[in-house]
């Protein structure tokens, strides 16, 4: 079996379980822990509660202004480098066409030349990122082994994506199995690391808007 | 001049030279033949006067065609080969001593060409192997005269000068060698060591691939260069990728999504429909077939890789490259039951570890 | 997390093997679905630190709220979090210490006021304030809560009902000190009152006007209310130090006296922690539904404002206010303030980050409480000096009696010539027949 074959078999189908498992078992396990109840009078009914939920989930993308001056340049490569994410997974045609073998579901893709550009943006991000947090007295205290892990465990499909995409080094077929095994291995991180946070965002913004929401409390 | 006899064998002692003159082939039509072939093989074009000249001295080299667990195709292909004057002519640059679909004789008389064939040429035939040998219970699923393929492969291939694997199950196992694999087939390079190998892989090979090579053989006396799956360079060095005529669409993203679309019908990249073109090294995107008149790209499909290793378990001809074998709803099921109640075992021990009452003493 | 320990500067508590054992299963106590997701989602972005007026002032990176609570987390990824097996299994997070224990009792009592900036510019939505307040339940129960002045007020409280030690009849007494002090007519513990207001300690000790003032004010609206001693401690030391048990107790005791005499309001006074208290947690602490809404007293006198029952003159001043964090930004009651000080007619001149957004004065949380803690709590109260200053007024009102405190001595230390006044004590001055 070659590389490639194993990316695109095997390799795919441990990964998309072990995602799958993994995530299960950590949102269940969260759950299902013991809950106390509330008998405090809310000021808002459930509808507005629920309303804060979904609006902090927005809001929290955009720092208060009270914060800006501090966090900005933060704010900025993050943004920057999740938004070029995105570009990249669902507008680069194979991420759509992969989408569309597994689920039937398609859309128009944005010109090569775009996505290239931000792929390059994305890089230069990441690499930013990485030597913020190896700089910054606070990132250094907070960083574990875990988010470096998760770091590279991104950088590796931007990169080998970039790689594939202009086919300079190495043949197509090594290049795509790289690839495509860069993107398993983080799924198979995902459930275990920070990398979780792409779905525990939603859930923590939309918990405290609730939460708060029911205080009257800012958001 | 003497005449071939009636299988086109000459004398022994007749250069290729005074055989194609007798075919009214001069030294002209020997260097056209060279240029072309040079050509083909990527050399630089100062060479063809030198493998014309070679060609012209060299004698008529023995080549036994064995073919083994195979469906006759490649032989096919060669036959079905365009240039009628020069590849037919290739042929009697070799003295085919024996290929069982080709030759008059059947049964013992067979079996006696070929031991008289290779006694003659010790450790200078040339070996040509078509289809894939079958391994398991002793080889038993492909006989020749009650011998299996596999022990006759050994043999065989002891006192040849190189060998030529045809297509791609005598390259790599081909079709038989598809999941599950009953027969225990595999390519010749996985049974042989020690000696010159040459894998023309395709499902059929190009026939031009074969004449090049064997012509560069003659020319040289050796074989050209290989690349690590020893396959000519000259011809599997690039991908179909490299070289389609639909390549400027793939680079603008222009794509037919299904088979007789919009875009199927303007010709654009076959990439979604599954083409395999990044990851195939063959030379039918530029030599095409039929003498340079179509190949699956051009006719709307897609390639399906099959001058490749194990093209055929390689996830599915219609499913892209950028796509892959799901692991199926069931699966994805199971995966989400074992989540959940791994989960949920955990947070029922865990919650005996949280006290609600703050009169509980931890 | 991978800090050496080193002891403490002055007076450390080193807890024994069986303290920290209970600071292990204290800090489970509380973890349920909320804080086990809250706990889990950090991603180490760092922006908590840049909310935190400790951090901003110190420079200091052990000040950056999330690693605050490093301790707690830790107890929760080895026995409660989603793989918490494998992480005991393969030794990837070992016990808490005692050596991290005393160290982060600084971390998470001396720098906190959990004052909840951290929470709103986290995003992922973890209420950090609130992880804070939980950690120190563990802290609590290993006898890790700073003993002077927050550990011994603490112990008052939960063995006396105060945390001065003060008698039932010690605190009759005082009321009716205050009553004739000051020419109002005082109940204290009537069989029956719709309105039941609470009582701070620090308003007893430092501002009995305070007291005078929400006694004038409920006459003044007719109102039919009394004191009860029976329950009456709306500091709620308990809860900044981590006792569970006593907060419960104290709360409940609040609850009970204000079921006796069948109110149908209970006030909170000028405070920032016992109103989020009160409001939010009585009702859990109860077990049900209370029959009695719980009001601010700013929310009341905005009310009241607005409904005519409380008629005032105007007072024109220049003077900027000063948000108490567990009231606004915790507590959702911003606009009465402003409500207020409009019907007064005061020019308010708004600091920068009014309202939700405010900084702690620095004070909140216990830690105006802890005498070694001055230092860091002055470099806090630096900010909110500057925002006052900027703002150009003379005087600073607030609402939270450990504000006033705060703001009174932080000003006091570096000199500066603002007043500080109480924003109920304004209206009770300028009550109109």
């Amino acid at each position: 079996m070659t590389l490639l074959e194993f990316a695109r078999g095997p390799a795919f189908q441990a990964s998309v379980l072990i995602l799958i498992a993994g995530v299960a078992w950590r949102l269940v396990a969260i759950i299902l822990l013991r809950r106390r109840p509330q008998f405090a009078e809310p000021r808002h009914g459930l509808p507005a509660r629920i309303g804060g939920g979904a609006a902090t989930i927005l809001s929290r993308f955009v720092p208060r202004r009270t914060f800006w001056p501090r966090i900005a340049v933060s704010v900025v490569l993050s943004a920057t480098f999740h938004i070029g994410l995105a570009i990249i997974v669902f507008g680069g045609a194979p991420h759509i066409l992969l989408i569309h073998q597994l689920t039937g579901l398609t859309w128009p893709s944005l010109p090569r030349g775009v996505i290239s550009l931000v792929s390059g943006v994305t890089l230069a991000c990441m690499i930013a990122l990485l030597i913020r947090r190896l700089n910054h007295p606070v990132l250094r205290l907070l960083s574990t082994a875990d988010d470096y892990l998760s770091w590279l465990l991104v950088f590796l499909p931007v990169l080998t994506g970039i790689l594939l995409s202009g086919e300079t080094i190495g043949g197509y077929a090594t290049l795509l199995a790289l690839h495509i095994i860069s993107v398993e291995l983080m799924m198979i991180w995902l459930p275990f690391g920070k990398l979780m946070h792409a779905g525990l965002v939603f859930a923590g913004r939309g918990l405290m808007g609730m939460n708060f929401s029911r205080k009257g409390a800012a958001t | 001049m003497q005449n071939a006899d009636d299988k086109g064998n000459a004398n022994d002692d007749e250069t290729l030279g005074a055989m194609l003159s007798a075919r009214g082939i001069g030294r002209r039509g020997l260097l056209k033949f060279a240029i072309a072939m040079a050509s083909s093989l990527a050399l630089p074009p100062g060479v063809a006067p030198l493998m014309a000249a070679n060609l012209a001295k060299a004698k008529r080299r023995s080549v036994i065609w064995l073919s083994f667990q195979e469906c006759t195709g490649c032989v096919e292909t060669l036959l079905r080969s365009s240039s009628p004057t020069i590849d037919q002519v290739i042929f009697d640059f070799i003295s085919l001593d024996y290929q069982e679909a080709l030759m008059a004789a059947a049964g013992t008389a067979a079996e006696k060409t070929l031991h008289d064939a290779i006694a003659a040429n010790k450790g200078e035939y040339l070996l040509a192997i078509d289809g894939s040998i079958p391994t398991k219970d002793s080889g038993v699923y492909s006989l020749t005269g009650g011998r299996s393929n596999l022990a006759m492969l050994k043999e065989i291939a002891a006192d040849a000068k190189a060998i030529l694997a045809i297509g791609t199950c005598a390259a790599f196992g081909g079709i038989p060698k598809a999941f599950p694999n009953p027969t225990g087939a595999v390519g010749v390079e996985d049974l042989v060591s020690g000696k010159p190998i040459v894998n023309i892989p395709g499902c059929p090979p190009v026939p031009e691939v074969l004449s090049g090579v064997l012509a560069y053989f003659i020319s040289f006396g050796k074989l050209p260069d290989l690349d690590e799956r020893k396959r000519p360079l000259a011809y599997f060095g690039a991908t179909i990728h490299d070289q389609c005529y639909r390549r400027a669409f793939y680079d603008q993203g222009k794509f037919a999504h299904s088979f007789d679309d919009e875009g199927a019908r303007q010709g654009w990249c076959l990439f979604e429909l599954g083409c395999k073109g990044p990851t195939t090294h063959n030379a039918c995107a530029s030599l095409k077939w039929n003498n340079g008149t179509s190949f699956p790209i051009q006719s709307g499909h897609g390639c399906i890789g099959c001058s490749e290793p194990d093209f055929w378990d390689a996830g599915g001809f219609y499913t892209s490259l950028a796509g892959g074998s799901a692991a199926g709803w069931r699966n994805a099921g199971i995966a989400a039951a074992v989540g959940i109640a791994g989960g949920a075992a955990t947070a029922l021990a865990a919650r005996n570890k949280s006290r609600p009452d703050p009169e509980d003493k931890p | 997390m991978n800090i050496a320990p080193t002891p403490p500067a002055g007076g450390a508590i080193h807890p024994s093997e069986e303290q920290v054992a209970l600071a292990m299963r204290g800090f489970l106590a509380d973890i349920g679905p909320a804080s086990a997701l809250a706990l889990d989602s950090c991603i180490h972005c760092g922006r908590c630190a840049e909310a935190c007026q400790f951090y901003v002032q110190t420079g200091d990176p052990r000040y950056t709220p999330i690693h605050k609570i490093a301790p707690f987390k830790q107890a929760y990824e080895r026995e409660m979090g989603p793989f918490a097996f494998v992480y005991k299994l393969l030794g990837l997070t070992p016990k808490v210490s005692a050596g991290e224990l005393m160290q982060w009792q600084e971390l998470l009592y001396d720098s906190c006021n959990m004052c909840g900036r951290c929470s709103l510019i986290c995003p992922m939505g973890i209420d950090i304030a609130d992880l804070v307040e939980q950690a120190r339940h563990g802290m609590y129960v290993a006898g890790m809560t700073p003993p002077d002045f927050l550990g011994v007020l603490a112990e008052k409280e939960k063995s006396t009902g105060s945390p001065f030690g003060m008698t039932t009849q010690q605190l009759q007494d005082a009321l009716h000190d205050i009553g004739a002090k000051y020419d109002v007519v005082m109940h204290v513990d009537e069989a029956q009152a719709e309105i039941v207001p609470t009582i701070s300690s620090i308003d007893l000790k430092t501002y009995p006007s305070s007291m005078a003032a929400i006694a004038k004010i409920l006459n003044h609206m007719g109102a039919s209310w009394s004191f009860r001693t029976d329950g009456f401690d709306a500091d709620n030391v308990a809860l900044t130090a981590g006792d569970r048990a006593g907060q419960r107790k104290i709360t409940l005791g609040v609850v009970r006296a204000a079921v006796a005499c069948g109110a149908k309001t209970l006030v909170m006074p000028e405070c920032g922690h016992s109103f989020t208290e009160m409001r939010w947690e009585a009702a859990n602490a109860y077990g049900k539904n209370l029959p009695f809404r719980i009001v601010q007293i700013t929310e009341l006198l905005a009310e009241g404002l607005a409904n005519g029952q409380i008629r005032v003159n105007k007072a024109p001043q220049n003077a900027t206010y000063h948000d108490a964090c567990q009231l606004s930004r915790r507590g959702g009651a911003s606009a009465a303030p402003r409500v207020i000080l409009q019907s007064l007619g005061v020019d308010l001149h708004e600091m920068e980050d009014a309202g939700d957004a405010n900084w702690c004065c620095g004070g909140g949380g216990g830690v105006a409480l802890i005498k070694r803690a001055q230092p860091l709590r002055d470099k806090a109260f630096a900010i909110k000096k500057r925002q006052v200053e900027a703002t150009g007024a003379d005087k600073v009102f607030t609402s939270c009696s450990g504000c006033r405190q705060t703001l009174d001595h932080g000003g006091k230390a570096t000199g500066w010539n603002k007043e500080v006044a109480s924003l109920l004590e304004l209206v009770a001055d300028n009550l109109r027949d």
